[in-house]
């Protein structure tokens, strides 16, 4: 070590030096015992070292360029959208009871699903085996609402009145047909886990418009069913740099835990502690070159920044009565999906690039009807307080808002069909899902279904392709921003994907 | 590159080493009948040797004409009669060729006549074949009386007065699909000669049904994804364009897929009709394309580059600045709020790159009117963000130089009516956000100017 290093460390104080004098038994037994052994292995990490330096370091130099060269072309497109909210309906809602309006199905009410519409596609084990397929039409009524009279459930009277900002994809369809392959699908692009997910991507590739707080957030409300489990893997980096990875804000008083001083310590020199802490790391890293050493410095740091960034955003006194009005009640709950929708407008007021919501219990095999008009009500209202928000603070014009689940719901009834009551299992082949604001067209529906609601009929939009559509939204083109791993480039899209061109703006 | 298996390299190979035999088996007749004539008797000892050629190519092109018909749809009942007669040739060329040969004339006595009678009719079966083989490859209307008397269609004058299926509809099959699907080569068992063909469809059932477009084979084909493998046109052959796409479609689905019919006589054209006069050539809608290619509109006046100092000396003193595209060079800036900027700093920092932004977001930093002096320069703003400052009316007069501004945020300022006259003004300015101003006018203070 340099003297420079010595200095730097603060090796020479007399405290430090009386410790060094305190040779005692045990410190005499450990140092000169572990020091031959340690002689021993610091002359093979040095040969080690020596041989891997001259083999590995051209290869690891050689990678980094190509990040580079991926990362400086960025963004590929001028964006449209600075910011992505995406608001996950984890477990596949119903499109029947929705959007995907199905007049004809009253009539073929109880009537099995034919096999011209089904043409032996999968099932569920679930329902495979159901002695039979029995169609049930939406128990709640639909009407027409906006400039172009867009059909939609009575369940949804407020995403109703917003219908005019809406661009409604009736033709969404995945290939995954049970829930974890299928979200794991959506938000990595891959069915099995260990890519990154979207927002781990946008963060990668455009990096942080906000230094005080993370560029992808992820929020869970805590008042949806816990039907079906979410993982942190679905907001994970995969194999790219651990400091793209979403951070969690948990629900209630602390959203990020362990923001606050402990006990006794004023902080105040926590920067130049923080700063100190730093220089050791960069020092070990310039020895081992762990890309984890960056990732620990820059959570570190981010930590720091979070420790006022984090109350200023949670501080909702500021906000008037009149925004809890219109978010619901359950607004001033911290954690509910209302509370959530209202902190992902403080978050994207403050430039926060990717912030995603999830709201469980979309998954009803059985008590449909009572079930959806409970996930409905306590999401519905702060969905569309959540648009008009950002519209009237001319937010919008630079969001983009995403709504969606994984898969649909079959058009047949899961278990018994009864007057009032039925069930839906899965179904990957045709969904709704809408995305709102910057770049998309507005007041329109994109892509049909057939009157089942079974197959798509018109514009069939892959997740991919919508997966591709949102990164040139945000100004990338999907096939471009790639990361090489295990000696293969991979990317979101996979080799898949098209831009949907029809529903941009 | 397509890399054709080897069975399909050597059947393709057949159409040329079937001309081997026929050019062989023809001039061993034709040096038979004329070594009757004294002049060319000496050409009578050449026939068995051609003959003999014949004979031997003839059995590569059967061969040959054996692995194509492995890899083709051909029109089965033709193929079968080519396939014998072909056959029957080479038998019947190397039962003449050993009549030739001394010993075997010994056996079976055969003599000059009935020889040359026999390979007359040699003749007569290469023939057949031959126009067996020409209706696999060309369509049976290829080379025919009809074909030459054929009168060509008028191009219609309007897309009003243009038959949809007769010169619409087919003309994109004509061009998309009939190499495939029309004549003696019926992949798939499909034809699109006809509208009645089309409705009987090929092995995978109808490939049209009026009104219908789910039970419709054909578009059901050309919609897939181009790496579907029942993609059509297949094998990478260039697809329909997305407006023969949408005519089909309509023609299909709103003309419930009639023939005989002008556009003027069915019910709702004004949709198709800019794509069928594109289609025609007679204007109209202009399609895009080349799909791939992303189109961006960019405004030419942003300066293609920027010293990159200038960025970092921004960044440096509190901005957030985004590189918004590389080149030409646009920038999204952002001044964090009650940052304590005022004018004079502004301008100094922002005016070298005024021209590269693009948008700019100022909100919630105190600024007053006196101090947006610099907006002059900022020529190429799209969206300008200054809500939750106390500016005035008379801040809309840094804007009168603003052509391509798109969306003003004046959220919770001073601003009343009177500006909006003038901001009315602004060529390309779309959106105005007013909420939290005096300004009456919609609830969410969204003032929509719609497209200009």
């Amino acid at each position: 070590m340099s003297h420079h290093h010595e200095d730097e460390f603060r090796l020479h104080t007399p405290e430090f030096s009386d410790l060094n004098k305190k040779l005692d038994r045990r410190n005499f037994l450990t140092k000169t015992s572990l020091g031959l052994g340690a002689l021993a292995v610091g002359s093979l990490i040095a040969g080690a070292k020596g041989f891997g330096g001259t083999l590995s370091k051209p290869a690891v130099e050689g990678s980094s360029d190509l990040e580079e060269e991926i990362l400086r072309a960025l963004p590929h497109i001028a964006p449209k959208a600075k910011r992505v909210v995406y608001l996950f309906m984890s477990g596949g809602p119903s499109q029947f009871e929705t959007f995907d309006y199905k007049p004809k199905l009253v009539t073929m009410a109880g009537q099995n699903l034919p096999d011209s519409v089904r043409k032996g596609q999968r099932l569920t084990g679930m329902s495979a085996n159901q002695s039979a397929l029995p169609m049930v039409p939406s128990i709640y009524k639909f009407n027409r609402h906006g400039k172009n009279q867009t059909w939609i459930s009575e369940l949804l009277p407020h995403t109703a009145q917003v219908v005019d900002d809406l661009c409604i994809i009736k033709s969404i369809y995945s290939e995954a047909i049970n829930h974890d392959p299928a979200i794991t699908f959506f938000q990595t692009g891959n069915q099995l886990p260990g890519r990154p997910s979207i927002g781990s991507w946008i963060s990668y590739g455009l990096g942080s418009d906000n230094q005080n707080l993370p560029t992808f957030i992820v929020l869970v409300s805590k008042n949806g069913q816990k039907d079906q489990p979410l993982y942190a893997r679905l907001w994970g980096n995969g194999f790219l740099p651990s400091k793209h990875q979403g951070v969690q804000f948990r629900s209630g008083k602390d959203p990020v835990l362990f923001l606050n001083n402990p006990e006794g310590y004023d902080g105040k020199d926590r920067k130049e502690m923080l700063e100190y802490l730093s220089k050791l790391n960069k020092l070990q890293n310039d020895q081992f070159g762990d890309p984890e050493v960056d990732a620990r410095i820059a959570q570190y740091e981010m930590a720091y920044h979070m420790q006022t960034s984090v109350p200023e955003v949670m501080n909702t006194a500021d906000e008037p009565d009149e925004v809890f009005e219109m978010y619901g009640p359950d607004s001033r709950d911290s954690g509910t999906y209302a509370a959530n929708c209202l902190l992902a407008r403080k978050l994207l007021e403050k430039d926060v690039k990717f912030v995603q919501l999830y709201h469980q219990g979309w998954d009803q095999h059985g008590s449909l009807p009572k079930g959806i008009a409970q996930q409905c009500k306590s999401t519905d209202q702060a969905t569309a307080a959540l648009i008009k928000d950002l519209k009237r603070r001319g937010l919008l014009e630079d969001t983009l808002v995403i709504w969606g689940g994984e898969f649909g719901r079959t058009v047949y009834s899961q278990g018994k069909l009864s007057a009032d009551d039925y069930g839906r299992d899965h179904h990957p082949r045709c969904f709704t899902m809408w995305m709102a604001g910057a770049g998309v067209k507005s007041g329109i529906s994109y892509g049909e279904t057939d009157d089942f609601s079974y197959n798509i009929v018109r514009d069939p939009v892959h997740v991919h392709d919508f997966q591709a559509t949102m990164m040139h939204l945000m100004g990338i083109d999907h096939e471009r921003l790639t990361y090489k791993f295990q000696g293969r480039r991979f990317r979101l899209t996979d080799v898949h994907g098209k831009v949907v061109r029809d529903i941009l703006a | 590159m397509i890399l054709l298996d080897i069975i399909t390299f050597f059947g393709r190979l057949h159409p040329l080493i079937v001309h081997l035999p026929i050019g062989f088996l023809l001039l061993a007749v034709i040096f038979d009948l004329v070594s009757y004539f004294p002049k060319y008797q000496v050409l009578k000892s050449a026939v068995s040797f051609t003959l003999f050629a014949g004979f031997c190519s003839a059995v590569i092109a059967c061969i040959f004409g054996y692995l194509l018909s492995l890899t083709g749809d051909y029109d089965t009942t033709l193929l079968r009669h080519h396939k014998n007669s072909g056959i029957g040739i080479a038998l019947f060329s190397g039962i003449l060729f050993l009549l030739t040969h001394p010993k075997v004339r010994l056996i079976i006595p055969v003599s000059s006549r009935i020889f040359s009678a026999l390979s007359v009719c040699l003749l007569g079966l290469m023939s057949y074949s031959g126009h067996l083989g020409g209706n696999l490859t060309h369509g049976s209307d290829y080379l025919s009386l009809a074909e030459l008397t054929k009168t060509k269609r008028e191009k219609p004058v309007s897309a009003e007065q243009a038959f949809i299926f007769e010169d619409v509809v087919q003309p994109i099959l004509e061009k998309r699909c009939s190499q495939c699907h029309q004549g003696g080569k019926l992949k798939g068992n499909l034809s699109v000669e006809s509208l009645t063909s089309l409705k009987k469809g090929g092995k995978n059932g109808p490939a049209v049904v009026a009104g219908k477009l789910a039970e419709s084979e054909l578009f059901k084909r050309i919609t897939l994804d181009p790496a579907h493998k029942e993609f059509m046109p297949s094998d990478g052959k260039t697809p329909l364009t997305k407006t023969e796409t949408e005519i089909i479609r309509w023609w299909i689905e709103k003309a419930m897929a009639t023939e005989g019919k002008k556009l003027a006589e069915l019910k709702g054209n004004e949709i198709i009709k800019p794509q069928i006069a594109s289609f025609l050539g007679l204007g109209g809608l202009v399609p895009n394309e080349k799909e791939t290619e992303i189109s961006q509109k960019i405004n030419p006046a942003i300066p293609l580059t920027l010293d990159n100092n200038l960025v970092i000396n921004l960044r440096n003193s509190g901005f957030e600045a985004r590189v918004m595209l590389q080149k030409p060079v646009m920038l999204d800036i952002t001044l964090p709020s009650n940052s304590g900027k005022k004018g004079s700093e502004l301008r100094k920092l922002l005016s070298p790159l005024a021209k590269n932004i693009i948008w700019l977001n100022l909100s919630e930093n105190g600024l007053t009117d006196n101090d947006f002096d610099f907006l002059k320069d900022c020529t190429n703003l799209e969206k300008l963000r200054v809500e939750k400052n106390p500016v005035s009316d008379a801040f809309s007069n840094y804007l009168s130089k603003m052509p391509h501004l798109e969306a003003l945020n004046l959220n919770e300022t001073k601003i009343t009516e009177s500006s909006l006259t003038q901001l009315r003004k602004l060529p390309s300015l779309k959106r105005i956000y007013t909420f939290g101003t005096s300004i009456k006018g919609p609830e969410d203070g969204v003032i929509n100017l719609g497209s200009k």
